[in-house]
């Protein structure tokens, strides 16, 4: 790489422990036409530089929501309180203007949809060399190299002739490539992946994680990885955030969690996860019922109504997101017991 | 770059709870989505049922109403607030009230029923096109292309010339060029909806191609087609209001809104009120139509 | 288990099946053929299912829909309970046919008409195929919502619009019920849900199957889910079957190299197994099925082709009982490897 960017002061601090993104107590709210949408409801979460974070929930359970709010990417009838600090920069109440500065600079974001986040019009070159130079101070020529370089770098295949190609002359793991470029440009402290991968093929797939493991081990990046897949966050992140009704539930270093599930939701979620380890036609062990509506805000817990676990108190008493062993938080009263995997140590 | 909500384009319409960001999705628009309510669809829909009431109805509640052409030549040109005559009397003495009522009830008509028969031939011919395809739907589609290049008022001139000018002839001759626009929407809306997977779930569960057409697509195609043809009805009058200023609409014994903004022409100096009155009628009519329909679409989510 | 095995005809037999599609370039001037399904041969046995995996691309759908005839493939055999659907000159052998064959598809909400009720959705096959009359019809519509698990007095009047997306499958699964068919065809019927009500509708599709003695065609991108339900399960790759085995020995003992990567790229939640790695020759993606390799499809990303691969696709082989594979160098070269004839009736033994 010859045109290094300096890192921005703001988000990498002198101190190095200090955490990248941090988000404390925070609530989303919708407003429609007939009700409050409760979608995030007390989220607290901390990345730091070179950890990969994965935020595994249902449609619903609040995690795109999350992530959404850190890049300020929602709608009008949101109401967002709350903190949440990239660096030392508090994000919430920020102008639009300062907002638009700052994303790209220190956190990117790469969808599901490749194909909609391209614009179909532009030749994907332009694309970059644009997002590069929203950001820089280069001049055409040098934003172009630099793109080339990007390119180059999310191992696209002859970047310099894919430069001058449209959107759909890429298939869909080159476009998802593409974004990250784009992501990437500035080279942002953070990067969050939503969905980042669900629409591609497993083989397409394994190869974007590599990728993007690869690039946050290079630049020292925080990786957040916001899925509904168990095996995704199993295989690539250091640590597992599991969101259920706008909430974090469990928390905890990815091996330990695997291997010490207490949250009874987190639990069901790993047995309804077909395997390959299974044998055909063995019967998933699944909970009933449906997640709870966003627009009532329960006193108790909102998994109680589907747990097997629950008893009188969950009803009444919402259990708090606390460590409770070393490193692992849960918020539950009743939580599962060790005998999961027995005689799993830890690592 | 669009910045779209991918986890939220699996549209839920189901429970909004479950997907807050729902509203931003573009996804199919679902019944239970509902945006767009209030002034947009109640304001111009008040006002064109108190027009459509006061055309329709009010000469038949209200004996007393002076014939719009049995006029009396002394009864010429009397100003507006003249005791019987609430806006006055045209040259040639016919209650200008009268005539507003009575022509609103031709202009409406050949409006609505002009865009009934394009809304009916147009979209079964386009929908049955479309499901079919093939050769079919080319030459079809290809004829309909010929009448929409061809210039429409032109069209209907020659068509309303060579019939004799009457009413029916002019709602046949402005239908003329409705049609194939109905067609082509109609056409572009099935294409779609045929490759919805619950029409191919229909056929293979059996169901006679007859039966999708009229119990699937119709029902999906329809509401699209009917917002549109509030946009056409408007469409339609200023046609037929061109063609009466042409001289070429129905006939005289017939007032019409056209007729009396191209007869009013003559003493546009001297009572300018004889053309502005008409064309106030005109244009409030047809700016709540249009109103009105992209109420509608806006509503239904139809293109 | 696979039941039937071995016991006269199978219930779906496909031979030889090609389905191809002309595309126009901008403009609508120059074609390109696109070859989307190329000579594929399976059988679906009574009682069994037969779990078709493949990545985007691979022609999967496509396959299926020319199975179900919508539309019709360019050639080939697809002859289910002993009629050939393909060759049915008479419409109402295939709409007889299609009594015994139904198919549940991907979008929840897209497979049903957002305008009906749920009850007339259900008992639409009934109507169409003018079964009973009106309270007969009712019972079974009610009997069928029943068996997916929605009470009709709560869920018949609803819309689609007001269920969630299991609930719509639940649907898309009862009306496929209401004529009692024989086999089922299930194209990513669960691939957009969420986790708990995938596991859900996996385990309903299973209790239908032990209830009913149901057959399925279950077709999906997923490994794990695939072989959660399947008997047997055939790999696709750009519009060719690879390897076509039982389902237990495919998954631990795969024998193309195709599979092996499929199987190597799957992210496990089981901390024991390692982290997915794809091999660099694998690196890329599938050709364009406008401009398939010559010879074995998968080739230009093999890590074992040789000159041969290039010049004759390889045959299906049987490599072992009951496991058929289409490649020159197979993983597992121990067991005797004997041609087979590709006319399909190859398996039972």
């Amino acid at each position: 790489m010859t045109t290094q960017i300096q890192p921005d002061t703001a988000t990498r601090t002198a101190d190095p422990d200090a955490p990248l993104l941090t988000i404390e107590n925070l609530e989303v709210t919708f407003r429609t036409r007939d009700a409050l949408v409760h979608a995030v409801r007390g989220v607290d979460l901390t990345v730091h530089a070179g950890q990969t974070l994965a935020v595994i929930g249902e449609s619903g359970s609040g995690k795109t929501v999350t992530s959404r709010a850190v890049m300020g990417l929602l709608p009008r009838t949101a109401t967002v309180r709350g903190s949440i600090r990239l660096g030392e920069r508090q994000m919430v109440g920020l102008g639009e203007k300062e907002l638009r500065r700052c994303l790209g600079r220190e956190v990117g974001m790469i969808f599901q949809d490749p194909a909609r986040s391209l614009n179909p019009t532009m030749r994907i070159g332009n694309q970059l060399t644009e997002a590069i130079r929203v950001h820089l101070p280069m001049s055409r020529r040098q934003a172009r190299e630099r793109a080339v370089e990007l390119l180059a770098m999310v191992r696209l295949p002859a970047p310099a002739r894919r430069f001058h190609e449209y959107p759909h002359q890429l298939s869909g793991g080159m476009r998802q490539r593409v974004m990250i470029a784009i992501a990437l440009a500035c080279q942002p402290g953070l990067l969050i992946a939503d969905e980042a991968t669900t629409a591609l093929d497993v083989t397409t797939q394994a190869q974007i994680m590599d990728l993007l493991l690869d690039l946050q081990q290079r630049f020292a990046m925080g990786l957040v990885l916001i899925s509904h897949d168990m095996g995704l966050a199993a295989s690539y992140a250091d640590q597992v955030a599991v969101m259920y009704a706008g909430r974090v539930v469990e928390r905890a270093p990815t091996r330990r969690m695997i291997a010490h599930v207490r949250m009874p939701y987190t639990r069901a979620l790993l047995d309804a996860t077909p395997r390959l380890e299974r044998p055909p036609h063995a019967p998933l062990p699944v909970i009933s019922g449906r997640p709870p509506d966003l627009r009532v805000l329960d006193p108790g817990c909102a998994f109680a109504p589907r747990c097997s676990r629950s008893q009188d108190r969950c009803q009444h008493e919402r259990p708090e997101l606390t460590e409770r062993e070393p490193r692992h938080e849960w918020a539950c009263f009743f939580p599962c017991a060790d005998d999961s995997l027995p005689g799993e140590d830890e690592r | 770059m669009a910045v779209q909500p991918p986890d939220l384009a699996t549209a839920r319409g189901a429970d909004p709870a479950a997907d807050p960001l729902d509203a931003t999705a573009t996804g199919p628009a679902r019944a239970s989505r509902r945006r767009g309510t209030g002034k947009g669809l109640w304001i111009p829909g008040t006002i064109l049922g108190l027009i459509v009431l006061a055309c329709f109805a009010w000469p038949l509640v209200y004996r007393d109403l002076p014939s719009p052409t049995a006029g009396s030549l002394l009864a010429a040109n009397l100003p507006p607030f003249s005791p019987g005559h609430l806006l006055g009397t045209d040259p040639l003495g016919n209650d200008i009230v009268s005539r507003l009522l009575h022509g609103g009830r031709v202009s409406l008509e050949v409006g609505l029923t002009s865009n009934a028969i394009g809304l009916l031939l147009g979209g079964s011919l386009g929908m049955f096109a479309a499901f079919r395809g093939g050769w079919l739907e080319t030459v079809t589609m290809r004829l309909l292309d010929m009448l929409i290049a061809f210039p429409s008022l032109v069209l209907v001139l020659v068509v309303s010339t060579y019939l004799t000018p009457s009413k029916l002839n002019v709602i046949w001759a402005i239908s003329f060029f409705s049609i194939p626009t109905f067609a082509r929407l109609a056409r572009a809306a099935t294409l779609r909806l045929r490759e919805q997977v619950y029409v191919v779930a229909a056929r293979l569960a059996g169901q006679r191609d007859g039966a999708i057409l009229l119990r699937h697509i119709a029902p999906n195609v329809l509401p699209q087609l009917l917002t549109y043809s509030l946009l056409w009805v408007a469409a339609a009058i200023a046609i037929e209001a061109s063609l009466s200023f042409l001289g070429f609409g129905v006939p005289a014994s017939e007032p019409s809104w056209g007729m009396m903004i191209s007869r009013g022409q003559a003493y546009i100096s001297s009572n300018p009120e004889l053309v502005l009155i008409p064309s106030a009628c005109l244009f409030l009519t047809i700016v709540c139509l249009n109103t009105l329909g992209d109420a509608l679409r806006a509503r239904t989510g139809a293109p | 288990m696979t039941a039937g095995n071995g016991t006269g005809r199978p219930l779906l037999e496909v031979r030889n099946l090609v389905q191809e599609f002309v595309v126009r370039a901008h403009g609508g001037v120059r074609g390109g053929v696109v070859h989307a399904v190329s000579d594929v041969s399976f059988e679906v046995r009574a009682g069994e299912t037969l779990g078709v995996v493949g990545e985007t691309g691979s022609g999967k759908s496509t396959m299926v829909r020319s199975v179900l005839q919508a539309p019709p493939p360019k050639s080939g055999e697809v002859w289910f309970q002993g009629v050939d659907l393909a060759g049915a000159r008479k419409r109402r052998d295939l709409v007889a046919a299609r009594r015994q064959m139904q198919a549940v598809f991907q979008d929840p909400y897209g497979s049903l008409d957002p305008k009906w009720t749920v009850f007339s959705i259900v008992e639409e096959p009934l109507a169409a195929y003018r079964t009973g009359d009106r309270r007969q019809r009712r019972a079974r519509v009610e009997e069928v919502l029943d068996l997916v698990g929605l009470d009709p007095s709560v869920f018949g009047d609803r819309k689609p619009g007001q269920l969630s997306g299991g609930q719509c499958q639940r649907v898309a699964i009862a009306r496929a019920l209401t004529l009692a068919p024989a086999l089922i065809v299930c194209d990513e019927a669960v691939s957009s849900l969420d986790v708990l009500s995938q596991a859900q509708v996996l385990n309903l599709f299973e209790r239908l199957r032990a209830e009913l003695g149901l057959s399925y065609l279950f077709i999906a991108h997923d490994l794990a889910l695939v072989k959660q339900v399947s008997d047997r399960v055939a790999v696709m790759y750009l519009g060719t079957l690879c390897e076509v085995g039982p389902a237990e020995e495919l998954y631990r003992n795969p024998l193309h190299p195709y599979t092996k990567a499929l199987l190597d790229s799957i992210p496990s939640p089981d901390p024991e197994r390692p982290r997915p790695r794809v091999p660099d020759e694998l690196a890329g993606e599938p050709p364009s099925p406008l401009d398939p390799p010559s010879g074995c499809r998968f080739r230009t990303r093999c890590p074992r082709a040789a000159e041969i691969c290039a010049v004759e696709a390889p045959p299906v082989r049987a490599a072992r009982p009951d496991h058929t594979v289409a490649c020159h160098f197979p993983l597992s070269p121990a067991a005797p490897v004997s041609p087979v004839e590709q006319s399909g009736d190859s398996a039972a033994e």
